[in-house]
């Protein structure tokens, strides 16, 4: 059985303007000491859905509607509050995008990490702040033993990020979720920080969930991929099986999109349209508005069953696009475009 | 630092020798110095016109200073910003803001960088009014609603407010006003990290397709090495205030000279999980240092992956060509010049 086993996680908003379909039945695993990189644009419910697994959703206006994420034979979604407390930080530790703000200004560095280890383990004071310091050393902060007394604005950007993942480890965690650890960071310092996380995660075995939309940072980091649209799964699968054998036309157009990989002068290419409103109910594959690939029918009034490929390699199939049809073809219809308006209106399933 | 200025009084744009710093003031009790923030550092620089000039670097080496300074937003502490044979930095303010008409700027992040409460329309008439002030009510918004197309949005929503839009849609509307007044010269500062891959995409098309159909020359700032390269024609390097490598966006790309840049190449993740997990990666050490008080001699020494050598804090690099149009401040410490690669060599 693997450490993480989520199962139609639903995570929806009750707003004054409607429910926000944030999180709509994703279903993953995570084995220990295995990386899964969840992708997607912004909106597209990869954050919601790792805050719904610690319960870090405000409540009200969210509501985890259903769905299961047995965690080592426990439904995290079920826990009392006082069960919760012992496994946040203890046995699931997060790390968030921004380390200016999620780090309190006013306390020392060594009061926030020595806290997690205090509220979690029977550890005095002196030996906590030992354990501190190794947590520094660990990440690669010089003279730790020194800075370890030192408020956070002491800190440059990738220094703070260093301490809240020293921070997130200290308790020695089975599984560590990464909500953009680097999107604030320089590439030279992102790559600091990934190594890092990746050198950790060996010495520990901890499973990490890795959250990003730079499909980059996945390839170097993950060993499976889920690809999230509209609050939705739209494939999955290892790495390899979604970078060379993508299936989705949502994940073959998100490549595509990449200028890294286009050969130069040419055109870039763009997915027309925009993301979708997840505020209205969307009863068909969320991609279909923006597909770029030729379609062969008028979508039922039902969203696509997930179809597996080789065993683990999953799409969201939705049928009524031709996604055999070679990509050439396919990208040639480019940006033209553009008039997207605002939220596709108007355009109701036959 | 020698450097590649071309001729002031025929060439596009001229930086010769700029130097941005800011005077962090005296301490209030102990009067000492606080130290000088170095932000550029003599930085000289031609752009051809019609060009489109990437400049990349880290958070903090001085880029979005070089911009606004280049604007005139900042005033240069010394050296000369030459635009179009005549001198910005000796202009009086007055008439720095009737020139400014002919260069405008872009910014990174459109949900500030529009006016909330001003409807599109407004935003962008009151732009070409700068260039057309007698345009009256109908016309002045036929010329709106040209602008609305030219950026691919739809007239019929010139009445709406920013907040209406989506972010690409208001980095269109960006684009649309600075375009009003019918720059020659747009200087765009990230105009798409806020944006998502998707939306991103779009936004670089279009700057490319306005840059060729209008005749116009573009400064393009950015931190994502790829994005630059796909845009640019030509690629500035700039570390801690200074450029280190300056050359034909392929050159830059597929031959850096200077270890800087090889690092900054090494450190962009390919999306390919074969190349990502089997190549040679140059991690730098540490972050960049601060402008208040950079290192002696080659800036790059602290950071830099090769042994410490004592002298190259005490010598600063030339900024020497070493191929045709490919510039690079070359520390024979740190930075040993690569060799020539052979297809260079053979033409």
């Amino acid at each position: 059985m693997a450490l993480l086993e989520v199962d139609d996680l639903t995570t929806y908003f009750h707003t004054r303007d409607g429910v926000v379909r944030a999180v709509d039945g994703v279903s993953f695993t995570v084995d220990r000491g295995e990386t899964l990189g969840i992708v997607g644009e912004s909106g597209s419910g990869k954050s919601v859905t790792c805050y719904s697994l610690l319960r870090l959703i405000p409540e009200p206006p969210g509501r985890i509607e259903r769905g299961t994420a047995m965690f080592d034979g426990r439904d995290l979604l079920w826990l009392s509050r006082s069960e919760l407390r012992k496994v946040r930080g203890k046995r699931i530790s997060m790390i968030f995008q921004d380390p200016m703000t999620s780090l309190n200004p006013y306390l020392r560095i060594s009061t926030q990490l020595i806290e997690a280890l205090q509220t979690h383990e029977d550890i005095s004071h002196r030996d906590a702040l030992k354990r501190a310091t190794a947590a520094l050393e660990e990440v690669g902060i010089p003279e730790a033993s020194k800075r370890v007394t030192r408020y956070p604005h002491e800190f440059s950007g990738g220094m703070r990020q260093r301490v809240m993942i020293a921070m997130a480890l200290i308790t020695e965690p089975d599984l560590l979720i990464a909500d953009e650890p680097t999107t604030a960071l320089d590439v030279t310092v992102q790559a600091q920080i990934l190594e890092i996380i990746k050198q950790r995660q060996n010495d520990l075995g901890t499973a990490v969930i890795l959250v990003t939309h730079d499909l980059g940072v996945v390839a170097g980091t993950c060993d499976k991929v889920l690809v999230m649209y509209g609050g939705r799964e739209m494939e999955s699968g290892t790495a390899e099986e979604v970078f060379y054998a993508p299936r989705h036309p949502y994940t073959r157009a998100l490549q595509k999109t990449i200028p890294s990989l286009q050969a130069k002068g040419q055109e870039l290419y763009t997915i027309p349209g925009l993301p979708p409103d997840v505020s209205k109910p969307i009863d068909r594959c969320a991609f279909y508005p923006r597909c770029p690939y030729p379609k062969t029918g008028k979508p039922a009034g039902e969203r696509p069953q997930l179809e597996e490929i080789t065993p683990g390699h999953c799409w969201a199939a939705c049928g009524y696009c031709d996604s055999d049809a070679p990509i050439e073809t396919v990208l040639a219809r480019a940006d033209e475009v553009v008039d997207d308006a605002l939220p596709v209106e108007g355009e109701t399933p036959a | 630092m020698s450097a590649p200025i071309g001729n002031p009084q025929e060439d596009f744009l001229v930086l010769d020798d700029v130097h941005t710093h800011f005077d962090m003031g005296k301490d209030l009790i102990t009067r000492a110095s606080k130290g000088v923030v170095k932000a550029v550092d003599g930085v000289s620089l031609t752009v051809r016109k019609g060009e489109i000039l990437g400049l990349v670097g880290e958070s903090g080496c001085g880029k979005s200073t070089l911009s606004r300074t280049i604007m005139q937003l900042i005033r240069p502490t010394a050296g000369h910003v030459w635009f179009k044979g005549q001198d910005l930095s000796a202009m009086s303010d007055a008439e720095v803001r009737r020139e400014r008409i002919n260069f405008q700027m872009i910014f990174q992040d459109p949900y500030a960088s529009l006016n909330p409460r001003m409807t599109v329309l407004d935003t962008l008439a009151e732009a070409v009014k700068t260039r057309h002030p007698d345009l009256k009510r109908d016309a002045l918004r036929g010329r709106v609603a040209d602008l609305l197309r030219t950026v691919g949005l739809n007239p019929t929503h010139m009445k709406r407010y920013p907040h209406e839009f989506s972010g690409g849609q208001r980095q269109r509307v960006a684009i649309a006003r600075a375009l009003a007044p019918e720059p020659e010269l747009i200087i765009a500062d990230e105009p798409v990290s806020a944006l998502d891959v998707s939306i991103q995409s779009q936004i670089l098309n279009l700057l490319k397709r306005l840059v060729r159909e209008l005749d116009l020359t573009m400064i393009f700032i950015s931190h994502d090495l790829s994005v630059v390269r796909y845009i640019s024609d030509r690629i500035a390097v700039m570390y801690l205030g200074r450029i280190i490598e300056l050359g034909d966006a392929e050159a830059i790309v597929d031959r850096p000279l200077h270890i800087y840049t090889k690092a900054l190449m090494s450190a962009i993740p390919e999306p390919d999980p074969r190349t990502e997990r089997s190549r040679e990666r140059i991690v730098l050490s540490g972050d960049p240092p601060s402008p208040l008080n950079p290192p002696s001699g080659c800036n790059f020494w602290p950071r830099s992956p090769t042994p410490h050598d004592e002298r190259m804090k005490h010598v600063e690099p030339p900024f020497e060509e070493a191929a045709p149009g490919h510039w690079v401040a070359a520390c024979p410490f740190c930075a040993p010049a690569a060799p020539v690669p052979q297809e260079l060599a053979r033409t």
